[in-house]
């Protein structure tokens, strides 16, 4: 296949699989905490990285990373305080991010073309010491956001919750950002710094119109996010167009097939369920015979006893045991 | 006297410039639940947040087992159920999941979850009576099991100190109950709770003591009449709805 053979279009390739596994990962994590568009924000201050490895020569790639990472460490510092104008802050830093970016750039004498590749991505940009960088960096997100799953979910699903279980909730904060910060970098060469956030959110939000769990929606996301990088890497092989359109618009269009089917499994399922009104006995108020034991319960048989109403409960086993008659309820 | 396992001593809280508590005290003994009433804003949540450290004291101490709470590191030792409308983030977690959580505090880092954990969180979940919903989204729950999911969440870590803050607030009456049960499974292994209530409903019976809050300062400490009220509880039989209100202090 000539498409292959060629190797810019192998290093573009794997690029964009990276890149489609990274972002929805982090993604998952982001979603989950109602921050959907920090990885737009983030891209944002990136670009003013971009522009200053134009302007002096540095790897853009390198002061990429080192202004993303700082921006999303920003934005989270602003979001733990919590104050009332912190989205007004995030607003600043992004446009303060985005404006930088393109008067360093002119600054450089850089084209508005070299400018739109890191904006918009380009099958090109990636040289063979790009890739080992993104390789590197992908592998570093992807065992950090599948091995520290169960916390990870816990912190941005319940802060609070997570502090009391003794969980460093701000150490996890801060790696989510600096998690984002990096994968906003590596998705720069495919998707492009305008459209990267689309990558981290859409497949995420295509998974969970089928799954009900967190675990599949996150498995499931990373799957949704490969599929439309190389296919999106393709079609602009192909077209001539912005590999970072074709792979969101493609990502959406994933979307789009998945929202109906999605309400109709919905739907189905209730239908499936009809609502058991309570389905435990015990509160329905059933009488439920607790296991036939030869052991007698009282005040002095050793199993901790607590008032119901006007009798006993005895806990036997994890059980509240009441007795009725010649035997015992569960209660 | 039993160890004490809450003790705030001359606690005095600021959310902001705002103060919201004045020199309270409150202790919790080994095995007691105790409940916080009081009106809105009277300072119930921020006076439990402070006791889990969720909030700094500006003035006074909080410990827990006999520790500073700064310096407390046994988390696995408490379980908390915070003030929620609902138990579901951004995107979808099945009940298993969200109770899993509560296992956190005795995994660490990296390591995989051992058939302890999953033993304690399905019987975390049972105690709640969610047994046949475990595998079902958090988000397609009424908000009452969605509470419940929260409280198996607390409990899956087997803590000595429950604390909840107003953990039946607008639940159906089958939740309440399915609450109350749980909590006297809790209770009957001698473990200590402290709670915040809007109304008591079927926990009633349940609970040692109350303090009333009025504008950041304990108003009254006391045993709570419910117990001693004769014809409160109507005769027990089958059904296990209790439609006993007692009334704060009788």
């Amino acid at each position: 296949m000539s498409l292959l053979s060629l190797e810019f279009m192998q290093r573009a390739l794997l690029a964009a699989m990276l890149t489609g596994l990274a972002a929805p990962a982090i993604g998952t994590y982001l979603v989950q905490r109602r921050l959907a568009l920090m990885g737009d924000g983030i891209g944002h201050v990136a670009l003013t990285g971009v522009a200053l490895g134009l302007l002096t020569g540095w790897a853009p790639v390198w002061t990429a990373v080192i202004a993303a990472t700082l921006g999303a460490v920003a934005i989270e510092l602003v979001r733990q305080r919590g104050r009332a104008s912190a989205d007004v802050a995030l607003a600043m830093l992004f446009y303060g991010g985005i404006a930088g970016g393109v008067l360093l750039v002119g600054l450089a004498g850089s084209t508005a073309a070299t400018l739109n590749t890191y904006l918009f991505g380009s099958i090109t940009t990636v040289s063979g010491s790009d890739l080992w960088v993104i390789v590197a960096l992908v592998a570093v997100v992807l065992v950090v956001a599948a091995g520290l799953r169960p916390q990870l979910f816990a912190v941005c699903q319940d802060e609070e919750f997570a502090r009391v279980a003794g969980l460093p909730v701000r150490t996890y904060n801060l790696l989510i950002a600096v998690m984002a910060a990096v994968t906003v970098t590596v998705a720069m060469r495919t998707v492009g710094l305008l459209l990267v956030s689309a990558l981290m959110v859409v497949p995420v939000a295509t998974a969970q119109q089928l799954t009900r769990g967190f675990r599949a929606t996150f498995a499931l996301a990373l799957l949704l996010g490969v599929v439309p990088s190389l296919a999106g890497v393709v079609f602009s092989y192909y077209v001539d167009v912005a590999p970072g359109a074709s792979i969101v618009v493609i990502a959406l269009l994933g979307f789009a097939l998945a929202w109906p089917v999605g309400s109709m499994l919905r739907r189905w399922r209730h239908r499936a369920v009809p609502e058991p009104a309570e389905s435990d006995a015990r509160l329905a108020g059933d009488h439920v015979t607790a296991e036939q034991h030869g052991h007698r319960h009282d005040a002095d048989c050793g199993h901790p006893g607590v008032l119901h109403g006007t009798h006993v409960d005895y806990l036997h086993d994890g059980h509240l045991h009441a007795q009725h008659g010649q035997h015992y309820d569960e209660h | 006297m039993t160890p004490t396992v809450v003790d705030v001593r001359g606690a005095t809280v600021a959310l902001g410039d705002r103060p919201v508590l004045h020199g309270v005290d409150l202790r919790v003994g080994q095995g007691e639940v105790v409940t916080l009433l009081g009106a809105n804003g009277s300072g119930k949540s921020t006076l439990v947040r402070a006791a889990v450290g969720l909030l700094p004291v500006t003035a006074g101490e909080v410990r827990l087992f006999d520790t500073p709470v700064g310096a407390f590191r046994d988390w696995h030792r408490v379980g908390y159920v915070p003030q929620r409308t609902t138990a579901a983030g951004g995107v979808p977690a099945t009940v298993r999941e969200v109770v899993a959580s509560g296992r956190l505090a005795h995994r660490r880092p990296f390591r995989r979850a051992t058939r302890r954990d999953h033993d304690a969180v399905v019987e975390a979940i049972d105690l709640v009576a969610l047994g046949d919903r475990a595998d079902e989204s958090v988000a397609e729950l009424s908000g009452g099991q969605q509470q419940r999911v929260l409280i198996a969440r607390a409990a899956a870590g087997h803590p000595d100190l429950l604390v909840l803050d107003e953990p039946n607030a607008g639940i159906d009456r089958s939740s309440q109950e399915a609450f109350a049960r749980a909590l006297r499974t809790f209770v009957a292994s001698g473990r200590t709770v402290l709670l915040v209530l809007h109304e008591m409903g079927p926990l009633a019976p349940l609970i040692d003591r109350g303090v009333v809050l009025d504008s950041g300062r304990v108003a009254q400490v006391g045993p709570l009449a419910a117990h001693a009220a004769p014809g409160a509880e109507r005769e027990h039989g089958h059904g296990h709805g209790h439609d006993d209100e007692a009334g704060l202090f009788g």
